[in-house]
C-alpha cells in the first residue's frame, strides 16, 4: 500500500516515522531536564551569591557551599538519625497497610458494615491527627512506640479509604459470574477482588509511605529523643541554620528516592498486568 | 433508622467502656468521658484558661492570612504553570518531587528563619495549602476542552474573554475542591506548627495543659479546636456548593 504524501513528506527518504517521533520525544524530554538542571544550577549560584554578598543573613540563610561543608560535619550522625526515622517508620507502614487493606476489605465488601461505619471514618480521617499527638506521647511515654503508633494513624485512613471505596467498586458483573460458576466467598475475594484492587492498594501504599514518615518526624520533633525529626528540632533550637539545610535536604532527598521507587514498582507492575 | 440505631449504640458502647477502663486504670491519663463535660464548660466559661478569646483570635488570624497567602500564589503558581506549556513541563515536575516530601520536614527551617511567633505559622500553613491549589488549577487547566477553546477563538474572543467565559466555569469544579482542600491543610499546618512550639494561639494551650498535665482541660481546648476545624472546613463547603451551582 502506498503511503499517503503527507506522513513522510519532507522527513528525508526512508526514515522510519516511529523512529523519529521516538528521537524528537527524547530530544524534548532531554530539553526539559536540561532546563531542569539549569533553573536549579541558577537558583542555587544565585543563592550562593547573595549570601555571600551579604544580603542575607549567613545566620538564617547560610550558603549552599557552608551547607555541603555541614554535611561533611554531621554527615555520619545525620545518617544514623535517618537509619532511626526510617525503621520507625517502616513498622509503622507495615502495620498500617496490613490493618488498612484489611480494614478496607472488610468495609468495602460489607454493604452494613460500610453503612453504619462510615460516618465515623470520614470523620476520625478528617480529624487534624495532631490534636491527639499530646496524648499518645503521655501515654505511651517518650520512646519508639509514640512515634509507630502516630505514623500507623496517620498512614493508616488514606488507606483505609482508598482501598475500601475500590473494593467496593468492583465490577459486579464480575462477582455474578463468578458466584453463578460456584465459587466459594475465600475464592471470590482471592481471584476476583484482590487483583481488580491492586492499583487501589498500590496508590495507597504510595501516598501512606509520604504520611508514615511525616507522622514519625512530627513526633520525633515533639517529643523525641532520637532519630531526624528530633535531630531537626534541636538544629533548629541551636539555631545551627546550616546543619539544619543539610539534614532538611537529606531527608527531603530519601523521601523523594522513596516515593519514586514505589512509582517504578507500580510502573512495571501495571506493565506486567498489561 | 436500624444504621442510625447502630451507630447509636457504637457510640455509647465506646463511651461507657472508655469510662469503665480509664476509671479503672489511671483516670488523669485515660480521661474519662465524665470529667469532659464541666472541664468543657469552665473552659468556655473563661475559668480555666482566660485569655482563650485571645488565643483563639491568634490562631485565626494566622490561618486567614495564610490562606489568603496560599490561594494567591497557589492560584498565581497553577496558572503560570498550566498555561505556558515550557513552563509548565519543567516546573510542574519539580513541584510533584517536593510534594512527595513529607511538609513538616521544613517546619524547623521555618522556625529558625520565622521565629517562635505567628510568621512561622503562617509559613508552614501556607506551604501546606499552596500544594493541593497549584495542583488543582494545573488538574482544572487539563480538563478544559480544547474543542471549547477553539471555538471560543474563531468567534472572535479574547484571551480575556475566554479565560472568563469558558476556561473558569469548566475548571471551576475542581478549582473550589482543591481551594477548599487547601484550606483544611492551611488549618492543620497553622495548628501542627502551633503544637511543635509557640508562645500564642490554641495549639500553645493544648501545649501547656499537656505539659502541666491537666489532661480534662486539654481535651476540653481539643474540642475547641474541633470545633474550628468543622467550622472552617462547613464554611468552605458552603462557598464549595455556591459556586459548583453557579457553573452549572
Amino acid at each position: 500500500m502506498p503511503s499517503p504524501a503527507w506522513s513522510s513528506a519532507g522527513r528525508g527518504g526512508g526514515r522510519n516515522d516511529g523512529a523519529a517521533r521516538a528521537q524528537r520525544r527524547l530530544v524534548k524530554r532531554a530539553r526539559i531536564v536540561g532546563l531542569q538542571l539549569v533553573s536549579i544550577l541558577v537558583a542555587l549560584v544565585a543563592w550562593e551569591v547573595a549570601a555571600r554578598g551579604g544580603w542575607v543573613d549567613p545566620l538564617f540563610v547560610p550558603a549552599p557551599s557552608a551547607v555541603v561543608a555541614a554535611f561533611g560535619r554531621i554527615g555520619a550522625a545525620a545518617l544514623r538519625a535517618l537509619g532511626d526515622t526510617l525503621v520507625k517508620a517502616g513498622i509503622a507502614y507495615g502495620i498500617a497497610v496490613v490493618l488498612g487493606v484489611g480494614a478496607g476489605l472488610a468495609l468495602g465488601s460489607a454493604r452494613r458494615l460500610r453503612d453504619v461505619l462510615n460516618p465515623f471514618v470520614i470523620g476520625v480521617y478528617g480529624i487534624p491527627k495532631i490534636l491527639v499527638l499530646p496524648w499518645i506521647v503521655l501515654l505511651l511515654g517518650f520512646g519508639a512506640a509514640p512515634a509507630i503508633v502516630y505514623g500507623t494513624i496517620q498512614a493508616f485512613f488514606p488507606i483505609l479509604l482508598i482501598v475500601m471505596g475500590s473494593v467496593r467498586d468492583v465490577d459486579a458483573t464480575l462477582l455474578t459470574v463468578a458466584r453463578s460458576y460456584g465459587a466459594r466467598p475465600w475464592q471470590l475475594y482471592w481471584k476476583v477482588i484482590l487483583p481488580a484492587i491492586v492499583p487501589a492498594v498500590l496508590a495507597g501504599m504510595r501516598l501512606g509511605i509520604v504520611f508514615c514518615l511525616l507522622g514519625v518526624l512530627i513526633v520525633e520533633m515533639f517529643a523525641g529523643v532520637r532519630g531526624m525529626g528530633y535531630v531537626m528540632g534541636s538544629l533548629a533550637n541551636g539555631f545551627r541554620a546550616a546543619e539544619l539545610f543539610a539534614v532538611t535536604g537529606l531527608v527531603s532527598a530519601a523521601s523523594i528516592a522513596i516515593v519514586l521507587t514505589l512509582d517504578v514498582l507500580n510502573d512495571r507492575l501495571a506493565h506486567w498486568r498489561g | 433508622m436500624r444504621v442510625l440505631a447502630a451507630r447509636v449504640v457504637i457510640v455509647v458502647a465506646l463511651l461507657v467502656v472508655w469510662e469503665l477502663a480509664a476509671r479503672a486504670w489511671n483516670p488523669l491519663l485515660a480521661v474519662p468521658p465524665s470529667v469532659v463535660p464541666p472541664a468543657l464548660i469552665d473552659l468556655l466559661m473563661l475559668r480555666s484558661y482566660p485569655d482563650l478569646p485571645r488565643h483563639l483570635l491568634v490562631t485565626v488570624r494566622e490561618i486567614a492570612v495564610a490562606y489568603v497567602l496560599a490561594v494567591a500564589a497557589g492560584l498565581g503558581c497553577g496558572f503560570a504553570l498550566g498555561l505556558y506549556r515550557t513552563l509548565g513541563r519543567v516546573y510542574a515536575p519539580i513541584l510533584a518531587a517536593l510534594y512527595a516530601v513529607p511538609a513538616v520536614v521544613w517546619y524547623p527551617s521555618l522556625m529558625l528563619f520565622f521565629g517562635l511567633d505567628s510568621a512561622s505559622k503562617i509559613a508552614f500553613g501556607f506551604l501546606l495549602g499552596f500544594f493541593p491549589i497549584t495542583l488543582a488549577v494545573l488538574a482544572g487547566i487539563r480538563q478544559v476542552s480544547g474543542g471549547l477553546l477553539t471555538v471560543a477563538r474563531a468567534f472572535g474572543a479574547g484571551p480575556v474573554t475566554t479565560f472568563r467565559l469558558v476556561m473558569v466555569p469548566s475548571m471551576l469544579f475542581t478549582l473550589v475542591g482543591g481551594l477548599r482542600a487547601g484550606l483544611a491543610l492551611t488549618v492543620i499546618g497553622v495548628i501542627v506548627g502551633e503544637v511543635l512550639g509557640s508562645k500564642a494561639g490554641v495549639g500553645a494551650l493544648i501545649n501547656h495543659a499537656y505539659g502541666l498535665l491537666r489532661t480534662t482541660d486539654y481535651v476540653a481546648l481539643v474540642l475547641v479546636t474541633l470545633a474550628l476545624v468543622v467550622t472552617s472546613d462547613a464554611l468552605a463547603s458552603v462557598v464549595e456548593r455556591r459556586a459548583r451551582r453557579w457553573a452549572e
